[in-house]
């Protein structure tokens, strides 16, 4: 048996049964796991967003989600309404949360495709809290958050997440100092739209100035960082339209 | 000696000093830079490689006398690439935080040159146990390198260790700040990594001056 | 000018030795001489420039989700981006013994200045992350795909040249016993890193200026727009309250 594995045949036949092990056992895993990782994403999602717009809890300098068995409560008592905006459109769905960003951005590219638009209204302490997603690229991979802001378009909490950025640097945008300094901060100009850039050396490491649309980066991730700020900038302005309507 | 011989011994031991993958047999190079900014994740990336190396040295070695020799770079990288990938998906299933914090490493296990360098040179030649040991040696040498590079990253560029500040705080001028002293931030840079594996290469071979190249 | 950009952002923004530190292990242990560094970066922007096309091809048509629509309607649901890890090794694996075979029957000569560096590129992690990089930043057509592959290889390229280059010249400084050799290699190629890190500002300049163009559009549409979506919201709003809740999905 050992001295015929040099053979081709031997060889085709080694690829052949491989694969086929291979191939069966990651997708016999694959699908019958899916059901679980699907969930645990759905719960994810939840717990983010409840995250972005103060409920979680977080001890100093950790961030804590709301835990997974009570995420599904907290969210229908928090979340008082999800919008999906198209156009000039604004429907109330109840599952706006599940709707991937990634496919509707790709779908968008189409010039006749109306982009739909999430938007998740939420209520604490009978303060209104408007949350909108985002998702753009980082120096790896994908980046993505939430962006709370109340109904002077001022942000009033941040999650962000992200699949691959390099730890210790670019993986910082998920540690409390940096969401924390968002807190507060102007993306508009009066009427004008400004954004949130991630700056360096901007005298303002404590991030005292809200007004100056711009946070302190983090040492060492200048891509994640720019990427993170672009993102921002990109996803934001599609809800000006609406945004501008609360702002009365 | 108790379980080990002195010649299994000596497995484990060799890659910690003197045949270390990262400062002498040039492998696993890659990780090493990219994610040693921080202590806590260089533990991480450690861990996960100490697994994946075993098994997989362990399952080639198993392996080595029905895999054709034409095929075998795609058989090796298909076996870890399974390997990584189940246990990639479990974690999602059933523990899905501790999967968030893993799935960055994903990539760079399997693409570890540490893990293929070992099945080549070792793992197909040699029977599973020894195999299994010669792994786990490896991925210890490769640990060592990874926390001490870690450990000097993050306390000269952050002034942090594991995220506690051990140094004070930086902005409300603490600790050793009250004195002048800043963060190098430049240490968190990938380059900084480079420089420091030199330098931890240089204090080695003037220890072991056999180790000494001739250009 | 999209091409433009992105070779431009690939072989110097985004170099694969310099800014993103993979293909470290070739990178060192295969250049002490600039003739055997030459011939594996060219292997490398050969195997590059057919396996990120190719795996592009095998993203889009097999691998992610609903990519499998050309089927028919019944596939679209199928998700497989969990195999592309396995499947890019698995292209990039047969691909450098594809080329290996058909390089050694047809072009003995080639075969003998490449040959050898064949093996060691499978286990280049730089050629894996040049698929995934296409796969994560999204590349939307096949001739960016190439571009990219080619780019990213000549970016290699150009690194183990220089660091050959200057391995060769240093034989005749004076560099301490210990450091010889693999130590100031290393040291060296920080320094070589932090020099492309000034690349880094590169495309940036310009993107500025358009983002205050942007901003500017943005203003007028907005207060064109504004009076029918406020209507609409209120409206919305309204039979929200009134009546049940209208679920489209």
């Amino acid at each position: 048996m050992a001295k015929n594995t040099e053979s081709n045949v031997y060889t085709v036949l080694f690829a052949t049964g491989m694969v086929v092990i291979v191939g069966a056992l990651l997708a016999f895993l694959a699908s019958s796991l899916k059901e679980k990782i699907t969930e645990n994403k759905r719960i994810e999602k939840q717990q983010n967003i409840l995250y972005a717009m103060g409920v979680n809890e977080n001890e100093p300098g950790s961030v804590t989600f709301v835990s997974k068995n009570i995420v599904g409560g907290e969210f229908s008592k928090y979340i008082t309404k999800q919008l999906v905006i198209t156009g000039t459109d604004a429907v109330e769905d109840e599952n706006a949360y599940l709707i991937d960003l990634k496919k509707e951005e790709a779908a968008a590219k189409n010039t006749n495709y109306q982009r739909r638009l999430p938007l998740f209204i939420g209520n604490k302490d009978n303060i209104q809290y408007y949350i909108i997603p985002v998702r753009g690229k980082g120096l790896w991979d994908a980046i993505w958050g939430y962006v709370a802001i109340d109904n002077q378009l001022v942000v009033q909490g941040v999650y962000f997440d992200h699949a691959a950025e390099t730890p210790g640097l670019g993986s910082n945008i998920k540690e409390r100092f940096f969401m924390d300094d968002f807190k507060g901060e102007h993306f508009l100009d009066g009427d004008l739209f400004k954004g949130i850039s991630v700056s360096k050396g901007n005298a303002d490491p404590k991030n005292m100035d809200k007004t100056d649309f711009e946070v302190d980066a983090i040492a060492g991730s200048t891509i994640t960082g720019d990427g993170l700020a672009a993102m921002l900038k990109k996803d934001l302005k599609l809800y000006l339209p609406y945004l501008k309507t609360l702002k009365q | 000696m108790g379980l080990l011989s002195k010649k299994d011994l000596k497995l484990i031991t060799d890659p910690l000093a003197d045949n270390n993958p990262i400062t002498i047999q040039v492998l696993g190079i890659c990780s090493a830079l990219a994610i040693t900014a921080e202590l806590k994740a260089s533990i991480v990336m450690s861990v996960a490689v100490l697994f994946v190396m075993g098994l997989g040295n362990l399952t080639i070695s198993l392996m080595r006398n029905i895999i054709p020799p034409k095929i075998r770079i795609i058989v090796q990288l298909i076996v870890v690439a399974t390997l990584v990938i189940i246990v990639d998906l479990v974690l999602k299933a059933f523990a899905y935080e501790l999967s968030k914090t893993l799935s960055v490493f994903v990539g760079l296990i399997i693409t570890n040159c540490i893990i293929m360098g070992r099945f080549e040179a070792f793992a197909l030649a040699n029977g599973p146990i020894r195999s299994f040991i010669d792994g786990v040696g490896n991925a210890l040498g490769y640990a060592l390198i990874l926390i001490i590079v870690g450990f000097f990253r993050e306390l000269l560029g952050s002034g942090t260790l594991l995220g506690f500040k051990v140094l004070g705080d930086p902005i409300e001028k603490t600790g050793v700040y009250a004195f002048g002293y800043e963060n190098n931030g430049f240490m968190l840079l990938a380059p900084m990594a480079l420089i420091t594996v030199g330098i931890i290469i240089w204090i080695q071979r003037s220890r072991n001056e056999a180790l000494i190249e001739d250009n | 000018m999209e091409h433009l950009e992105l070779f431009f952002k690939a072989i110097f923004i985004d170099n694969m030795v310099f800014a993103t530190f993979l293909g470290m292990c070739s990178y060192l242990a295969v250049s002490k001489k600039v003739s055997t560094a030459v011939g594996l970066g060219a292997a490398v922007i050969f195997v590059m420039a057919i396996t990120v096309p190719l795996n592009w091809l095998l993203d889009q048509y097999i691998l992610q989700e609903g990519a499998l629509s050309w089927l028919g309607e019944e596939y679209a649901t199928y998700d497989l981006s969990f195999l592309s890890f396995i499947m890019f090794i698995a292209t990039i694996a047969t691909m450098v013994q594809l080329v290996e075979i058909i390089v050694e029957k047809f072009s003995p000569d080639l075969y003998n200045s490449l040959g050898i560096f064949l093996p060691l590129i499978a286990v280049n992690c730089a050629i894996l992350g040049g698929s995934l990089f296409m796969q994560s930043r999204e590349i939307e057509s096949l001739d960016l795909a190439f571009n990219y592959g080619v780019s990213s290889g000549i970016g290699f390229f150009l690194a183990i040249l220089a660091i050959a280059a200057i391995r060769e010249k240093i034989r005749y400084s004076n560099v301490p016993a210990p450091l010889r050799g693999l130590g100031i290699t290393f040291i060296i190629t920080g320094l070589m890193a932090i020099g492309f890190m000034s690349f880094g500002g590169m495309l940036t300049g310009g993107e500025e200026e358009v983002a205050i163009e942007e901003t500017a559009s943005i203003e007028t549409s907005v207060i064109v727009e504004k009076p029918t979506i406020e209507a609409e919201i209120i409206k919305v709003v309204d039979s929200v309250s009134v009546d049940e809740l209208e679920i489209k999905e």
